[in-house]
């Protein structure tokens, strides 16, 4: 199973090449006048993207030291590359939103400081869905939490930039500090730093663990999620968002409401997988040799992320409902939307907790989880992503607005960011393209059919639904929860659908005022572009996202891979009555 | 592979209004009436597809058969299986054509009162076609979910770009109603898919082998099962109640017909009202007949309120179209209360029904819009006379009121006949003693609600047609009064009042108008004299839908076992009606009664 040195350092190639771009920008910028950061930046994300180690085997698992890849690993480093390579345009499309005022010009190497930090931050999200250990778990979301603390320095120099980088680097210091108790009380349970070794000894049963646990899994789990919910903005940690939001740009905003929260399930979704033991522990698992500990880890963790969620997605939509600005308002949406990420956490490890990962005892047939907690999380997360960055990749693009000031008067105005609602009043009539793509993101955050929006709240809703679902429905049963975060789980849908018509009624129901300039860049424009293709692919045909989310969801929660394998009885193997000519 | 087999015909009718969204587009900049144009031939051309492929389905239709099935693959994998599956049966087949049919229509009334962003207006009109065309003919649940949602966007862009002073309101108001409504039948229909995989493993989204699964394997209906069929009843309810709407679920269809432009308001009360019931019967009657059952009760009352609330608040109406937005209120609570009689005739006459109010609605509406183009006001009282400057379109207006009210030999009166017939029927002899006096409450009082009908129908006529004439004569041309001008697309500041103050007929209908209107007059006429030809086809589908639940109701609170006629309208559900030879074999009088009308 372990392998030796190097050929860790080539299954960890992708990181190592992001590094060493980032270096690469980094002192080309300071010594060589390099100007073109973004450039470099997209360049290393391609080459890690082409690094030949990512071929791995479908299915296979190979654990390396530190770090473990199997199919989660694989899906987020592909996604976290393909959503940065979007970030990156929405990031260098925004670059002129240094000079708010004609006296702050950006600094000639800024773009190249930013462009390397990003770069760390990506390799941050990727090594953190490969760790198998807990300081490489830990390091990795430093590695996410100290870039973004510097890209919110570096980009805005006004008052309300500083505030917002201010808030958000004392707040995750906290959050932190948070997460690393709970990793220690973890590794007071475990006896080890090796996520495998402590997950096979939390399930083994062994009564000294057993005993440990019960003092330390809740303050472990809730220490733990407690500062895992800073990242996905998530209630009790959600507070900051809106402020942060607004005071960073929209490269910025659309960076925080993606990588961290990224981080943040992945991260969930490994810790989780100690219960479930992944794909190495389906063994034991399919033999029933769950310990006590291991169930009691799953059953804290359901019952605190379902709370979490069901919490999270009503305060997000309510508060969304009453902000005008706009980034406070996608802020908002995006506590909403860590919300029903963790309606699918939940429902993962509610799944597991069950029967260990067992098919459940059907009535008739050994039906079982058709998609999983763990999958639809992942399905969701990716359609939100997209969406996310077109948003902010096409507020990007519009900029600002044009001043209200007239030739000869006062001096010129200092530029206006695009901040409000009524800033993109009758946008359809002069940026059609843009008032369209806008209109098609936030309608897929809305949820509405057939957008991925809607594909990843079905597979949200059946995860929910199926928990227990061969159970009796009996008050206060896991059955009876997961169906009322069903429920409030929709309700939500539509309440969030009131705040984003309200932004389409005002682009196309209303006449300009102002208008926007769009002086955002090219960038801006072509991630905007690439993520409504993305949008209309996954729409038609949402089939491979499905595939890679399944797949990479089996390997944390095993309870899924039957809903993958599964054989169907005789009776509806029969050909289906197709008429197609 | 036919390019004219069954299958493809109906995907080729589903994406012409598609097609014709797009050349809208592409010959947007041409002008407005190369775009209305375009738009004109488009709807014509879906509307002759969809009436051929009526004429080709009708034959298996009529067995009972679904014509034109067509399945691809959409989301494939692993256990599950959402698939695009599409077909006509008796359920959907009217419903599909009456689609079509008010299309044209509603591209013809907008003619002249849409100038402003017409490519906009009609791209949208068009691809609202498509989507009432698709969610008749969904055969899969997501793909029936998908076209349902999707009948609101185009709706909510019609509603808030081209309507009235207060249309941002209406438009996201309706949205938002519907929305929530239907996220919560969405999750109930996503119950019934796990159910349903549960038991044969597949996660089967299929809406013919849910239906087979159900009736194989009930969702539980005892306190062991956790209520589940009821919990799903509800969420159905809430979604399709919202869409129909019942009345506690109602406010949003008076301020969204109001503010609508007359083509959306069209397509609103003539065809995405009927989704509800039409949910109703393709899901709630047959996949969860116990629950069904002990709801019908209480949904017949929701009817009868609903009929004689919407009459009384439409009696105090003083804007004609916010009146005849509340005679849809009322002539839809027909509807709810025929499927909840859970009685052959009468659930066989509420689908009749279904089509009758989309023809008549849609032509009031229709007419409505024209009253306002030329005087600017829907106001009753600024309105009068008419009829003398106008007699065509005075006379068209009282043929669908009197389609409205239920004029014998005209089509509104054999389904509220049928839904009233069925309701005493029930009451009578259908159900346990302790509820008779219940039902027949309300039956008389949905009688009564005919009369209100009438009476404010026939007022407002009278005011608005005859007597005095009190609006300004024919004022095309001119500057229209500065209170009703906003929003309304392009009012009608165009040049077609040739010559001031012009000679009557200039008030009277054009060609255009004719056209919109012709065609729902002469289906108002024909349903009206020969009803066969339309209750036939979709008899043996409406019985299949409702035998489960007329079941369950006679098994719940039927009449005591000595009353013979639970039983015999058992055995009438079971045996599916021939085609052609008879409606309602069942009862052969009220057959022989239809076939005299004329």
């Amino acid at each position: 199973m372990t392998q030796t040195s190097l050929s860790t350092f080539l299954l960890a190639g992708p990181e190592i090449v992001l590094v060493v771009a980032a270096l690469v920008a980094y002192l080309g910028g300071a010594f060589c006048g390099l100007r073109q950061g973004w450039l470099v930046a997209l360049i290393g994300i391609a080459v890690a993207a082409c690094w030949p180690g990512m071929g791995l085997e479908a299915g296979s698992v190979v654990s390396s030291g530190p770090f473990t890849f199997d199919d989660f690993a694989l899906f987020v480093r592909r996604f976290v590359l393909l959503a940065g390579a979007g970030l990156a345009l929405v990031q260098s499309g925004d670059q002129f939103r240094g000079a708010v005022t004609p006296r702050q010009t950006p600094r000639a190497s800024s773009t190249c400081e930013e462009a390397g930090t990003f770069l760390l931050l990506l390799a941050g999200v990727s090594l953190v869905a490969s760790a198998n250990d807990l300081v490489l778990l830990f390091a990795g979301l430093e590695l996410v939490s100290i870039p973004t603390y510097i890209l919110l320095a570096l980009k805005r120099t006004d008052a309300q930039g500083q505030e917002a980088s201010l808030k958000y680097f004392f707040l995750s210091l906290v959050a932190s500090a948070l997460f690393l108790y709970g990793l220690a009380c973890l590794y007071g349970i475990g006896g080890s730093t090796s996520l495998a070794e402590i997950g096979s000894r939390l399930r083994s049963g062994d009564g000294r663990i057993v005993a440990t646990a019960q003092t330390l899994l809740p303050v472990a789990v809730g220490m733990m999620i407690g500062g895992i919910a800073f990242r996905l903005a998530a209630v009790p940690m959600h507070f900051y968002a809106p402020d942060v939001y607004e005071g960073a740009g929209p490269g910025n905003a659309a960076l925080l409401s993606t990588l961290p929260k990224v981080a943040g399930i992945v991260v969930l979704l490994r810790l989780l997988a100690l219960g479930t033991g992944g794909k190495l522990g389906m063994i034991a698992l399919n033999q029933g040799v769950v310990g006590p500990a291991g169930v009691a880890w799953l059953t804290f963790f359901w019952q605190l992320t379902a709370v979490l969620a069901a919490l999270t997605m009503t305060v997000g939509n309510c508060m969304a409902l009453l902000q005008t600005n706009l980034r406070r308002l996608l802020a908002c949406s995006s506590i909403a939307h860590a919300g029903y990420l963790l309606v699918g956490v939940a429902a993962a490890a509610a799944a597991d907790a069950t029967v260990g990962g067992r098919p459940f005892p059907g009535r008739d047939t050994s039906w079982t989880a058709a998609l999983g907690g763990a999958s639809a999380t992942l399905f969701y997360l990716a359609a939100y992503v997209a969406a996310t960055i077109g948003v902010f990749g096409a507020l990007a693009y519009l900029g600002h607005r044009w001043p209200e000031w007239s030739a000869g008067s006062a001096p010129r105005p200092p530029r206006e960011e695009i901040s409000t609602i009524d800033d993109l009043d009758g946008l359809s009539g002069t940026n059609p393209v843009v008032a369209f793509s806008l209109a098609t993101f936030l309608l897929s955050l809305a949820g509405i059919p057939p957008l991925p929006g809607f594909w990843g709240k079905l597979s949200l809703a059946l995860a929910a639904l199926e928990v227990d679902w061969t159970a009796q429905a009996t008050a206060g049963s896991r059955r009876v929860f997961f169906l009322a975060l069903a429920v409030i789980l929709v309700i939500n849908a539509a309440i969030a659908a009131a705040y984003y018509l309200r932004i389409v009624a005002a682009m196309y129901f209303r006449s300009a005022k102002r208008g926007v300039q769009a002086d955002g860049g090219l960038g801006a424009g072509i991630a905007m572009l690439v993520a409504l293709v993305v949008m209309a692919m996954v729409t038609l045909q949402p089939r491979p996202l499905f595939s890679a989310a399944a797949r990479a969801g089996a390997s944390i929660a095993p309870g899924a891979v039957s809903g993958l394998t599964i054989t169907p009885p005789q009776a509806i193997n029969a050909p289906q009555a197709s008429t197609q000519p | 592979m036919n390019p004219f087999s069954p299958a493809n015909h109906l995907i080729l009718v589903i994406l012409t209004p598609l097609v014709g969204a797009l050349a809208a587009w592409l010959l947007g900049s041409r002008g407005v009436s190369a775009v209305r144009q375009s738009a004109a031939v488009t709807t014509l051309i879906t509307l002759t597809g969809a009436v051929l492929l009526i004429l080709r389905a009708l034959p298996e239709v009529s067995a009972g058969h679904a014509f034109a099935v067509s399945e691809g693959p959409w989301l494939v994998d692993g256990p599950f299986d959402i698939r695009f599956s599409l077909g006509l049966d008796g359920l959907s087949i009217w419903l599909f054509g009456l689609s079509a049919l008010l299309s044209v229509t509603a591209v013809m009334v907008s003619w002249e009162a849409i100038k402003e962003k017409p490519v906009g207006f009609y791209a949208l009109l068009l691809i609202l076609e498509s989507a009432m065309l698709g969610v008749f003919a969904a055969r899969d649940v997501i793909l029936f979910y998908v076209f349902f949602e999707f009948t609101l966007v185009p709706l909510f862009f019609l509603i808030g770009i081209w309507g009235h002073d207060d249309r941002r309101r209406a438009a996201v108001k309706f949205f938002i109603y519907t929305l929530a409504g239907s996220v919560l039948a969405f999750l109930g229909l996503l119950t019934i898919v796990l159910w349903s995989a549960s038991h044969t493993g597949m996660l089967s989204f299929d809406i013919a082998k849910l239906t087979a699964g159900l009736a194989a394997h009930p969702l539980p209906m005892d306190a062991r099962g956790g209520w589940l069929q009821w919990w799903v009843f509800l969420a159905l309810f809430a979604g399709f109640a919202v869409k129909v709407p019942i009345v506690p679920f109602h406010t949003w269809l008076p301020l969204a017909h109001v503010e609508a432009p007359t083509g959306g308001s069209v397509d609103l009360a003539g065809v995405l009202l009927k989704i509800g019931i039409y949910g109703f019967l393709r899901f709630s009657l047959p996949m969860l007949p116990e629950a069904t059952a002990a709801a019908a009760p209480w949904m017949l009352g929701l009817g009868v309120v609903g009929i004689l609330y919407g009459a009384l608040v439409a009696l105090a109406q003083s804007d004609l179209k916010r009146l005849i937005a509340y005679s849809s209120v009322s002539h839809m609570g027909y509807c709810v209360m025929g499927i909840a009689a859970l009685e052959p005739v009468a659930v066989e006459g509420a689908t009749l029904q279904l089509i009758n109010h989309g023809l008549s609605a849609a032509g009031l509406f229709a007419l409505v819009g024209m009253i306002y183009e030329r005087y600017h006001t829907r106001s009753i009282a600024n309105l009068g006379g008419i009829a003398a400057r106008a007699p065509w379109l005075a006379f068209m207006f009282i043929l669908f009121t009197f389609s409205s009210i239920g004029l014998p030999g005209l089509n509104g009166f054999v389904g509220e006949f049928m839904v009233l017939l069925g309701s005493f029927q029930r009451a009578w002899s259908g159900v346990a003693f302790e509820w008779r006096t219940s039902y027949l409450t309300m039956a008389v009082a949905a009688v009564v609600g005919v009369v209100l009908g009438a009476w404010y129908m026939l007022w407002a006529v009278e005011r608005v047609f005859f007597g005095a004439s009190r609006q300004p004569p024919g004022d095309h041309g001119h500057a229209p009064p500065s209170t009703a001008d906003h929003g309304a697309g392009g009012d009608d500041s165009h040049g077609h009042g040739h010559g001031p103050a012009a000679a009557e007929p200039t008030d009277d209908l054009r060609w255009y108008e004719w056209v919109a209107l012709a065609p729902l007059a002469l289906f108002v006429l024909w349903i009206g004299l020969f009803p066969a030809t339309f209750l036939a086809p979709s008899a043996a589908a409406v019985r299949t839908a409702m035998a489960p639940g007329a079941a369950a109701f006679a098994a719940r609170m039927g009449a005591v076992p000595d009353g013979s006629p639970v039983t015999q309208t058992a055995q009438a559900d079971a045996a599916p009606t021939l085609p052609g030879t008879a409606i309602v074999p069942s009862d052969p009088p009220l057959t022989a009664g239809f076939e005299r009308i004329p």
